[in-house]
């Protein structure tokens, strides 16, 4: 049976993240006081693994790496159909930028045991770097495709992927153990239900915090992200607006003279 | 090995028809922050055939191209294009090594940096060597731009996408030299690309497009959708669309404008039920006129446009889209 | 008592039932509007969620995750209609007696299939006579060799057309003291569903009569015992009833206040959204109060139900408090609205309409009155 680990972010509701502002001490962005949902590209790694474990059995593992809140993300996923969550969540792996967080779930993968896969969706919401997926797999020497679309052949531990690329897309064969970053596309989430949320019950959530993992304090969070945010700047902007007033019709007319003096009509 | 180190290097990407128009941006930009330390651009590109791509890149301004000619690199192999630049970076040893944001140049480099262990910074928008000798990497976010810099680890690797920087002039007199790589042979690859499916062809490319029709999650729905879009056809526009629109499946990945997606320079840009994030708008770059239809009058968006019309779009747009037919005739 | 949070569960209760509610009601809603029908598909989309199985208990069938759930899901759903949520509500209305007062041989015989949505259930005490007073009800049952002849006409009964077997309360027509619950069937001879309610609003809830011609009822269809009909009755409406109009009227609520900020950011007066005018403000700070007050009354009752507490003072309460609240909310959210809350493309005229439909189901606010006044003259 497949051993499987899905990658999950907590990361900030959208609406409330276009209000966020830049921590100036930590320069990180908090994430503690704003409502926490899951990555919504997670959720269709999610359901790349329930797929796999619907057909052919699967045991999958949610590794997610965040503040306390982030449980209740880990706990949806075990609602949804995963087995087992582990929140990795110490105030020393705040800040870390891709490469630290990369690190970290990576250590965590390999304390948790012989994995066959590891799917996480291919960005986040927040951050959007699209580098933790491949990073990962350099620190567990696995191969990686990013931005898959399609499973086309997973029997086996040989599997045959398409994955978004130039104009089209591009087959790829991969050779299990290996990390795979999926796309929206690749699949449609189920909803959550009621005896889903009942049976997460008796599952287990773990919590490890970076003593358990065994990594040195320099190698998690800011302390271990070669990059970090030096300032921020407000953009000025150069352009005075003009709100057009009026009826619909007259704004109507208004705009339709805006475009012809443009050279558009 | 000193004289010929170049302190910023490019990983080129070959396209169907010579070097990807990213690539020579940045190798213009390299060379523009090289003059700063005082030193060289090196250029790396690996596929087959690459005789007018060495010529692009010196021509843009590498005085070096790394050059890894070989069947085996046609099409892109994840772990054989990693292998041979991380060789190579560790041997040369620049400070800085710059990618295209394309979908290569997305897992390469992620694949690259960790080898290296060293930072990486996504969708840069500007690239600034600040008085330390440091490469300041800009991004938009949450408000304003943030500076990311990579203090400690080599090289400092940024990617940046097409069009954020100029497209240089290429320079035939420029002189530059080419220097073979090993392609290791007998690799045992664990992930292998066996075809690269081309499905659309270009159409109207944003990238080129005069008038741009962008839409936002005010779009409300398929239908709505698709009036945004007659009004992009009405107009002879390209349609652009910002990550909500893509994520409520609306429309394809490839028509999203913004940091993490297309750059674009219209003449005139409409943007319609998108809030105005600056993940969007910093994709939009030199637009004369700037239009703004949102229902919601605190949408950021109206601070960054010249004309702002405050109405539902999917009343408005459809009734325009009327008008400018019966206008057109 | 005192700690006012919801558990993690029930968060995930409740973000379950609101994406439910968005992507499997909402399309629903402008059929039922226009038609006054649609409820087979909204009833099939809850059975498919496992709504029905939620108060049943697992032994047979059900999820039994309490009451607490029960009044979650109908906030969320009521938030999106109130149709469906009065359908909703007066199912598990119907399942109640059974779970409490079924033996044996009827909670195995029906509690599974009303789990799993296959069969559905109401209640019908409501007649011509008065709802008010089911004491006074008129429809009456004979004993004859051992089975029940029942006679009569229910009206205002929710789930009238839908529901498979209906807990029927009828007086003894030879003891009017004697009231006695039973379980009504569908295909029973002489017993039809009648008439079909053209509500102002609850649009595409079935509402309707039924009537009863010498039907013939076996006496293992007698929920509760002979001459236990009232206390049988009373119990489910008691607090199910009313627990369910309290989520009803909450998620109403909700969904005003939500359409009441949406329209008052983007209203431009004056040159600025009217959500900066005091009087805007003012009214949008009374529906907050209320939603805040109804919450927690009403989840303070399901709280006591949950744990087994009688808990019908506790919900005549917050049925009274929300539904009121929820019929001052719609009138505030038109007004809000301006002209605009004349219009029917804006929602808040359905909200308007359903509200008045809040006050009279599972007791009018007036026998609430006499029943809350009880309480604490006692």
């Amino acid at each position: 049976m497949l051993n499987i680990v899905v990658c999950v972010k907590a990361v900030p509701e959208q609406s409330i993240a276009n209000k966020l502002k830049i921590d100036p001490v930590t320069k990180s962005l908090p994430r503690l006081d704003i409502p926490l949902v899951m990555n919504s590209l997670d959720s269709h790694a999610l359901e790349a693994a329930l797929q796999f474990k619907r057909k052919s059995g699967a045991h999958i593992t949610i590794l997610c790496m965040g503040p306390p809140p982030a449980g209740n993300i880990v706990r949806e996923c075990l609602a949804l159909g995963a087995d087992k969550g582990i929140l990795l969540t110490d105030p020393a792996f705040a800040g870390a930028d891709a490469f630290a967080t990369a690190y970290t779930l990576a250590k965590a993968i390999e304390k948790n045991g012989p994995v066959d896969v590891v799917f996480c969706g291919m960005a986040s919401s927040d951050g959007a770097t699209e580098w933790v997926g491949p990073e990962i797999a350099t620190f567990l020497n696995m191969p990686v495709v990013t931005m898959v679309r399609e499973i086309v052949e997973d029997r086996g531990d040989e599997w045959t992927v398409k994955a978004d690329y130039q104009y089209g897309y591009r087959k790829v064969r991969l050779k299990l153990p290996a990390v795979i970053t999926v796309t929206r596309n690749l699949n449609q989430p189920k909803s959550l239900s009621f005896s889903g949320i009942l049976k997460a019950r008796s599952k287990e959530i773990t919590k490890w915090d970076r003593e358990k993992l065994d990594i040195p304090a320099e190698r998690v969070g800011l302390k271990g992200s070669p990059t970090h945010v030096t300032e921020m700047a407000h953009l000025e902007s150069r352009r005075e607006v003009e709100i057009l007033e009026g009826s619909l019709q007259e704004k109507i007319k208004r705009l339709v003279q805006i475009l012809s003096d443009a050279g558009v009509v | 090995m000193e004289e010929k180190r170049a302190s910023v290097v490019v990983i080129a990407e070959q396209g169907e028809d010579g070097i990807q128009p990213v690539s020579l941006q940045l190798v213009g930009k390299a060379r523009q922050l090289a003059d700063k330390l005082g030193s060289k651009v090196a250029a790396v590109v690996l596929g087959q055939k690459l005789t007018k791509a060495a010529e692009e890149l010196v021509g843009a301004g590498a005085d070096l191209v790394f050059q890894g000619d070989s069947d085996l690199l046609v099409p892109y192999q994840a772990e054989l294009y990693t292998e041979i630049i991380v060789k190579l970076m560790v041997e040369h040893c620049p400070d800085i090594l710059l990618i295209g944001s394309t979908f290569m140049g997305r897992e390469l480099a992620p694949l690259v940096a960790a080898r290296l262990e060293t930072g990486l910074t996504a969708h840069c928008i500007d690239l600034v060597m600040n008085s330390e000798g440091i490469l300041e990497q800009k991004i938009p976010a949450y408000g304003g731009m943030i500076t990311i810099v990579c203090p400690k680890k080599r090289p400092q690797m940024a990617t940046v996408a097409n069009g954020v920087f100029p497209n240089p002039v290429l320079d035939s007199a420029r002189s530059g030299e080419i220097v073979p790589i090993h392609v290791p042979k007998e690799l045992p690859l664990r992930v292998q690309t066996l075809e690269t499916v081309k499905e659309r062809s270009e159409g109207i490319s944003l990238e080129s497009a005069s008038v741009i029709v962008a839409g936002g999650a005010g779009a409300g729905d398929h239908d709505g959708w698709h009036h945004i879009a007659e009004l992009a056809e009405v107009l002879n526009a390209g349609l652009g669309a910002t990550r909500p629109a893509v994520d409520a499946g609306w429309t394809e990945l490839e028509t999203m404008i913004g940091q993490s997606g297309k750059m674009v320079s219209p003449e005139v840009y409409i943007g319609v039920g998108l809030s105005g994030e600056l993940q969007h708008m910093v994709g939009i770059i030199g637009a004369k006129v700037m239009i703004a239809i949102n229902n919601d009058a605190r949408a950021p968006v109206f601070e960054q446009v010249d004309y702002g019309v405050v109405e539902d779009c999917r009343i408005l747009v459809p009734a325009l889209v009327q008008a400018l037919r019966n206008t057109l005739g | 008592m005192i700690d006012f949070t919801f558990t993690e569960e029930q968060e995930l209760f409740r973000k379950a039932a609101r994406e439910f509610a968005d992507t499997k009601i909402a399309p629903h809603v402008p059929t039922m509007e226009k038609t006054n029908r649609g409820w087979d598909e909204v009833v099939k989309e809850l059975a498919g969620a496992e709504m029905f199985a939620v108060t049943i208990p697992e032994e047979y069938g059900g999820l039994g995750m309490g009451y607490v759930a029960r009044l979650i899901a109908l906030e969320e759903i009521a938030r999106v209609s109130v149709a469906t949520a009065m359908m909703y509500q007066v199912f598990g209305l119907g399942i109640e007696p059974f779970i409490r007062f079924g033996t044996e041989e009827q909670k195995r015989k029906y509690l599974p299939k009303f789990a799993s949505g296959e069969r559905l259930a109401t209640v019908a005490v409501t007649e011509p006579s008065g709802g008010s007073d089911p004491k006074g009800c008129r429809t009456t049952y004979k004993k004859v060799n051992g089975t029940y002849v029942l006679n009569g006409r229910k009206c205002f009964i929710t789930n009238a057309h839908t529901a498979d077997a209906q807990v029927v309360l009828a007086v003894d027509e030879d003891n009017p003291d004697a009231l006695t619950t039973f379980v009504v069937e569908k295909g029973m001879n002489g017993f039809k569903p009648t008439h079909e309610e053209h509500k102002v609003g609850m649009r595409g809830c079935n509402t309707g009569e039924i009537e009863m011609k010498n039907v013939s009822v076996a006496a293992e269809n007698v929920i509760g015992g002979e001459g236990k009909g009232l206390k049988v009755a009373m119990a489910a409406i008691g607090d199910v009833g009313r627990g369910g109009m309290v989520g009803c009227a909450l998620g109403l609520q909700r969904a005003c206040l939500d359409a009441s900020v949406k329209f008052s950011n983007e209203r431009i007066l004056y040159g600025k959204p009217i959500s900066n005018l005091q009087a805007i403000q003012f009214k949008i700070a009374k529906m907050k109060i209320d939603l805040e007050a109804g919450r927690l009354l009403g989840y303070r009752a399901a709280a006591m139900q949950d744990k087994g507490e009688r808990s019908s003072n506790e919900f005549a309460v917050a049925k009274y408090y929300a539904t009121e609240a929820a019929q001052k909310a719609a009138k505030m959210a038109v007004d809000i609205h301006g002209g605009y809350g004349c219009m029917e493309e804006f929602p808040v005229t359905r909200y308007l309409r359903d509200s008045f439909v809040l006050g009279p189901s599972a007791g009018t606010s007036d026998v609430m009155m006499v029943i809350i006044s009880r309480w604490a003259l006692s």
